[in-house]
C-alpha cells in the first residue's frame, strides 16, 4: 500500500471523530511565508518529500501563483498528525495574503475553527496582518501565532538572544494589542502568549520551528538555536525540533475541535429558530442528522468540473443525495465527496461527516456562500467580504466563436469568485468585470487566457464610482405614466455607522425583523424610522413612512423593484447609488391592479427616487485607498512626493528602525501605474502596500468633467437633467 | 377638437351611429388597443368600413408621450378610439383632462362596453353589481397566485350580496387573452363551489353564457377571446331564472330561498 493511500485511510478513519478533527486556516500579510508553512506541514505529514518542503509551495497549484511566488486562491489540504498519543485529522486551508485576494480570506475564516496567523519577525504585524485577524474574530475563529523568518533576525540583523527576545515580544504584543481591540465587546479573551503555548517561533524556510512547550520537551533554547544557526547546522536543528511538528502540535492542542467550536458558532452564522432539530444537529455535530454544508469556495476541475468545497456542519454528505441549494429552486444532486489531498481530490463513497471540510462535485447551482442541505432551511449568514470592488476592465474575445464560452467562463469566474462582478453593457456588448485591484483583475484575465485557451483583448483598467445624496432631500413626486398612481418619497444621507453594519453584515432584508430593528437602532438609527424599514438594497435603506393606503402592500415590490433600478443606476452618471436612506411618505394607487401593474409603478418610483437624489445634491464618490511606504529617509520626499502628486494626502510620517514610514491616502484612479512610478522614483528602494478604504466625494471642480467621460463611456447623452444646477 | 369614441364590444359594426359620423368626418384617428381589442375586426377592416386612416399608438405612445395626439387636436378634428368604451375600464380620464389643460375642446361618443353585456348577457341586474376587478396573469403583478386586492373586493361584493365582474388580463403585444376556463381555475382555488358565469365573445353573432360551479368552468373550453367572468352575490329570482335559461345553470346552484 503506497504511502498516500495510508494517508487517505487513516483520514477517513479519523473523519467519525469530531473530538480528533482541527479545521484550521493559515493567513497572514503577503510575503510572511504562509505558503512555505504549509509546505512543512505537509512534508511533516509525510505528503510531499521533506527535501522539497520550503521551495516546491505544493500549495500554490495555479502556474500563475507559483511563477508570481504568491498565493491566489484558498487551497485546502487534509493531513493526520499525532499529538498526545492519539492521532488527529488537520484540514488546512492556506488563504492568499495579497490585499486583492481577501475576499477568499473571510470565505475560508467560515470554514475554520482556528486561524493560525504568520508574522514576519523582521517586518512585525502589517495592515493585511490587522485584516486577516478581524476576519477571523469576526467569523468567531481562534486565533495562534507563528513568528516566522526567525533565522533573519540571527543572520541578517546578527541580534543576540536578548534583543531577538525584546523584538518577539514586541511582535507578539502588536498582535495582542490588535486582538485586544477587536474583541472589546465579547467576553472572551483570545489574546496569544508564548507561556500559553499559544505562539510558536521559526522558520519556514529552514523548517525549524520552537515553542514554550517543544523548548520544554527538547530542551533547546534561543541560546542554542542562535548557535546552530550561526554555524550552519540548521538540517540538525529541523531535525531536532521540526517546524511541523510544533505548529501542528499547538494546532491540535489550541484549537477548538468542531465538538467545541460549532455550538457557539453555529448562532454567530446562522439565525434559523436556536430551538429547531436542526440547530441542535448543528451544535452537536450530528453526522446523522439532517445533511447542512456551507459552501465557501467553488473550484474549476478540468475532469469533474465544478468543485464546490465547505464545511459540513450537520449529516453526512455522500453522492447521490439530492440537497437544496439556498436562493434557487429545485435540487443538486451530489455527484461525488471527497477530501483534499495536496492539489488533488481523493473521492470517498462512504462520505463525508459533520465537522470536516468536504470537496464536492454535481452542486451546480452552488456558489460560494451557499447553503446546502437535506431540509429546506434558513440559509447561513451571506460571507460579507468589506471590500467592495474598485476597478473594471473590459473583456472581449479576440475570436467571435469564442464568445459563448468567454460568456461561460466570465459566469464561472463570479461564481467562483463573489468579490468579482462581471456586467455586460448592453448598448456595446462589452463584458466588463469588477474586482479588487489591478492584479486581481490580471490574474482573472491571464486565467482564462492560459486555462480556457480563450485569447482575449482587456481594456485599460477603470475605477469603479459611486453616486451618493450630500443632504436631505424635500419630499418629490413620481407620477406612473398612466397619471393614476403617484408616490412621494424623499431621501437623505445615510449615518456612517448604519452603512458600517450593513456592510458588516449585521442589518440584512432576510433576519427577524425585530433583531433587525434592535441592530438599526444600535447603529443610530432612530426608534419610529427603525420600526416601518421596509428594505435594503446594497448600503441603502428604503423606510415605509404610510399609513394604511390600501393596496400599497402588493405594488410595494413593484414600488422596490423600481427604486433598485434607480439605484443601480444613479441620476449622475448611472453608477450604484450608495449610503442613501429613502422614505416613502405617501402613495395614491388606482383602484385596479391592471392600472397600477409593473409598467405604471416601476417608472414611477424610478422617476422619484431620482429626483429625491438630485434634490438632496447628489454628488459623484470615488474610491480611495490608504498608502504605507517604507522607504530609506534619503528618498522620503520622492517617495511622499508620489502620493501629493495623486490627489493624496499624506497623514504621517514616522521612523521605524532605520526606515521612514510614510501613511496616507490618494484616490485609486491616481494610483494605477504607482508600483513603477514609485519604483523609479525611489530606485526601488521603496516597499509598500496598499488597501481599499472605500469611497470619498470627488472634488467639485472634477465632477462635471468625471461624470461626462463616464457618460461618453456609457453612450449616455451628456446633458445632465437642468435640475443637476449644484456642481 | 378630440373625440373619445367607444368602438364597442365585437367588430367594426359595433359602434354607434353618431360615433360612426364623427369618426368619418375626423381629420385624423388614433387609437389604442393595449387595454383591449377588437376581436372580430382588424384595424384594416376598421378604416376601410370607417373610411379613415387609424394611427395605432402603443401604451408609452399614449401615456407618456401623448404631444402629437394633442397636438394634432389643437388644431383639427381628432378621434380617439378605443375597444368598448373610452371611459369605462380604460379608463382615459387622464388624456382628457391634458387635452382639457390645453385648451382643447372635448368629446366623448359612448361605446358598448363590457359593463353592458355583463349585464345584458347573463340576466345579473346592473343595480346589484358591486365594485369591478382585474385578473391579472400572475407574471403581470409580480405575484405568483390572484392579488390579495382582488381577493378582497370579491370578498366585500359578497358580504354584500353583490355581483362582481372580474375582467380578464389582456397582453395584446404578447398576444394573451385569457381565457375564462383558466380564469375559474384560478378564483376555484379559493371558491371551487362558487357559482360563476363565463361570457366569451360577448357582442358577437354568437355569444357564449355559461353559469356553473368555478371548478366545472374550468374545466370547460369557450372559444375565442375576449372572455369576462361574473362571480354572482346574492340572487333575485329572476336573475335565477336567467341563469337557467341562458346560462345553462344547474338548478341546485341557483335556488332561490
Amino acid at each position: 500500500m503506497g504511502r498516500r493511500k495510508k494517508i487517505v485511510q487513516e483520514c477517513e478513519r479519523l473523519m467519525d471523530k469530531p473530538e480528533n478533527i482541527r479545521n484550521i486556516a493559515i493567513a497572514a500579510h503577503v510575503d510572511h511565508g504562509k505558503t512555505t508553512l504549509s509546505d512543512n506541514l505537509l512534508a511533516g505529514a509525510g505528503m510531499i518529500s521533506d527535501e522539497t518542503a520550503g521551495q516546491q509551495l505544493a500549495m500554490d497549484t495555479e502556474e500563475d501563483e507559483q511563477e508570481r511566488g504568491i498565493t491566489i486562491d484558498a487551497a485546502n489540504v487534509s493531513m493526520t498528525h499525532e499529538w498526545n498519543d492519539k492521532n488527529h485529522l488537520i484540514n488546512l486551508i492556506d488563504t492568499p495574503g495579497h490585499v486583492d485576494f481577501g475576499g477568499d480570506v473571510t470565505r475560508a475564516m467560515r470554514a475554520v475553527d482556528g486561524a493560525l496567523v504568520v508574522v514576519d519577525a523582521v517586518e512585525g504585524a502589517m495592515p493585511q496582518t490587522e485584516t486577516v485577524l478581524r476576519q477571523a474574530l469576526r467569523e468567531g475563529v481562534k486565533p495562534a501565532l507563528f513568528i516566522n523568518k526567525v533565522d533573519r533576525l540571527i543572520n541578517e540583523l546578527q541580534e543576540g538572544p536578548e534583543e531577538m527576545q525584546r523584538r518577539l515580544l514586541d511582535v507578539i504584543d502588536d498582535v495582542n494589542e490588535l486582538i485586544r481591540g477587536m474583541l472589546e465587546e465579547e467576553d472572551y479573551d483570545w489574546s496569544v502568549s508564548v507561556e500559553d503555548g499559544t505562539v510558536a517561533f521559526g522558520s519556514a524556510l529552514y523548517k525549524w520551528g520552537v515553542s514554550m512547550p517543544s523548548m520544554e520537551e527538547t530542551g533547546i533554547s534561543f541560546g542554542d538555536i542562535i548557535e546552530m544557526e550561526r554555524n550552519d547546522e540548521r538540517q540538525e536543528l529541523h531535525e531536532r525540533t521540526p517546524l511541523s511538528d510544533v505548529v501542528l502540535d499547538m494546532v491540535a492542542e489550541h484549537f477548538p475541535n468542531p465538538l467545541q467550536a460549532q455550538p457557539s458558532r453555529v448562532p454567530r452564522i446562522w439565525r434559523g429558530d436556536a430551538e429547531s432539530d436542526l440547530a441542535h444537529q448543528m451544535r452537536d455535530v450530528e453526522d446523522e442528522g439532517d445533511v447542512v454544508f456551507m459552501v465557501t469556495d467553488i473550484g474549476m476541475d478540468p475532469h469533474a468540473g465544478e468543485i464546490a468545497t465547505g464545511r459540513v456542519f450537520s449529516g453526512t454528505i455522500k453522492k447521490g443525495q439530492e440537497l437544496f441549494v439556498s436562493g434557487t429552486a429545485g435540487k443538486n444532486r451530489v455527484q461525488s465527496v471527497g477530501i483534499f489531498m495536496g492539489g488533488e481530490r481523493e473521492e470517498l463513497d462512504r462520505g463525508v461527516p459533520a465537522g470536516n471540510i468536504a470537496a464536492v462535485t454535481g452542486l451546480r447551482d452552488a456558489i460560494a456562500g451557499s447553503t446546502v442541505s437535506s431540509v429546506e432551511m434558513t440559509p447561513f449568514e451571506s460571507i460579507e467580504h468589506i471590500s467592495e470592488p474598485v476597478i473594471t476592465k473590459s473583456v472581449e474575445a479576440k475570436s467571435m466563436d469564442d464568445l459563448p464560452k468567454l460568456i461561460q467562463t466570465l459566469q464561472q469566474v463570479a461564481k467562483e469568485d463573489p468579490t468579482i462582478r462581471v456586467e455586460i453593457n448592453e448598448d456595446t456588448g462589452e463584458h466588463l468585470i469588477s474586482g479588487q485591484g489591478e492584479l486581481h483583475l490580471e490574474v482573472i484575465t491571464t486565467r482564462i487566457e492560459k486555462n480556457q485557451g480563450i485569447p482575449v483583448k482587456t481594456g485599460e483598467p477603470i475605477v469603479v464610482y459611486r453616486e451618493a445624496p450630500q443632504g436631505a432631500s424635500r419630499e418629490v413626486e413620481g407620477v406612473s405614466p398612466n397619471r393614476h398612481n403617484k408616490f412621494y418619497i424623499s431621501v437623505e444621507p445615510l449615518s456612517q455607522d448604519i452603512v458600517d453594519a450593513i456592510q458588516l453584515g449585521e442589518i440584512s432584508n432576510d433576519m427577524p425583523e425585530l433583531e433587525r430593528r434592535e441592530a438599526l437602532q444600535e447603529a443610530g438609527m432612530d426608534k419610529d424610522t427603525s420600526q416601518n424599514f421596509e428594505h435594503l438594497f446594497g448600503t441603502n435603506i428604503l423606510i415605509d413612512d404610510t399609513k394604511g393606503i390600501q393596496h400599497l402592500n402588493e405594488t410595494m415590490e413593484l414600488v422596490i423593484e423600481g427604486m433598485e433600478e434607480a439605484l443601480n443606476d444613479g441620476p449622475l452618471a448611472a453608477e450604484p447609488v450608495q449610503g442613501a436612506l429613502l422614505r416613502l411618505h405617501d402613495a395614491r394607487l388606482h383602484e385596479d391592479t391592471i392600472h397600477r401593474g409593473p409598467a405604471q409603478v416601476i417608472p414611477a418610483a424610478r422617476e422619484a427616487v431620482h429626483r429625491a437624489l438630485i434634490d438632496s445634491e447628489v454628488r459623484l464618490m470615488e474610491p480611495i485607498q490608504d498608502v504605507r511606504i517604507d522607504v530609506p529617509s534619503e528618498y522620503m520626499g520622492s517617495a511622499s512626493g508620489e502620493i501629493q502628486g495623486r490627489r493624496g494626502r499624506v497623514d504621517d510620517m514616522f521612523q521605524e528602525g532605520d526606515l521612514m514610514v510614510i501613511e496616507g491616502i490618494a484616490p485609486v484612479e491616481e494610483m494605477i501605474g504607482f508600483s513603477s512610478d514609485i519604483r523609479s522614483a525611489t530606485e526601488g528602494r521603496a516597499s509598500w502596500n496598499t488597501e481599499n478604504a472605500g469611497f470619498r466625494v470627488l472634488v467639485d471642480n472634477l465632477q462635471r468633467e468625471k461624470i461626462g467621460e463616464i457618460r461618453e463611456r456609457k453612450g449616455m447623452k451628456q446633458e445632465l437633467s437642468p435640475a443637476i444646477d449644484y456642481i | 377638437m378630440l373625440d373619445f369614441i367607444g368602438l364597442g364590444l365585437y367588430d367594426e359594426r359595433s359602434i354607434t351611429v353618431e360615433g360612426h359620423e364623427a369618426l368619418s368626418e375626423c381629420d385624423r384617428a388614433f387609437a389604442e388597443f393595449y387595454t383591449s381589442k377588437l376581436a372580430g375586426a382588424t384595424v384594416e377592416e376598421l378604416e376601410e368600413y370607417h373610411d379613415v386612416d387609424i394611427e395605432v399608438r402603443d401604451r408609452a405612445g399614449v401615456e407618456q408621450e401623448p404631444e402629437p395626439i394633442l397636438d394634432a387636436a389643437e388644431g383639427g378634428e381628432v378621434a380617439f378610439l378605443t375597444a368598448g368604451d373610452t371611459m369605462i375600464s380604460t379608463t382615459h380620464v387622464d388624456l382628457r383632462l391634458r387635452a382639457h389643460e390645453r385648451g382643447i375642446d372635448t368629446r366623448v361618443f359612448h361605446g358598448v362596453t363590457a359593463q353592458s353585456a355583463a349585464s345584458g348577457l347573463t340576466g345579473l341586474q346592473n343595480y346589484r353589481f358591486g365594485k369591478s376587478v382585474t385578473l391579472p396573469f400572475p407574471y403581470a403583478h409580480g405575484g405568483e397566485d390572484v392579488p390579495k386586492s382582488l381577493v378582497e373586493g370579491l370578498e366585500d361584493n359578497r358580504e354584500r350580496g353583490l355581483h362582481t365582474l372580474v375582467y380578464l388580463d389582456i397582453k395584446t403585444e404578447r398576444e394573451e387573452y385569457m381565457s375564462a376556463d383558466v380564469a375559474a381555475g384560478m378564483l376555484a382555488e379559493g371558491w371551487a363551489d362558487e357559482l360563476a358565469v363565463a361570457v366569451a365573445r360577448a357582442g358577437s353573432p354568437e355569444p357564449i353564457v355559461a353559469a356553473d360551479r368555478l371548478s366545472t368552468l374550468a374545466e370547460r373550453e369557450f372559444g375565442d377571446p375576449l372572455h369576462l367572468l361574473v362571480v354572482p352575490g346574492d340572487l333575485h329570482h329572476l336573475e335565477a331564472e336567467a341563469l337557467k335559461a341562458f346560462g345553462g345553470a344547474p338548478a341546485e346552484l341557483v335556488a332561490v330561498e
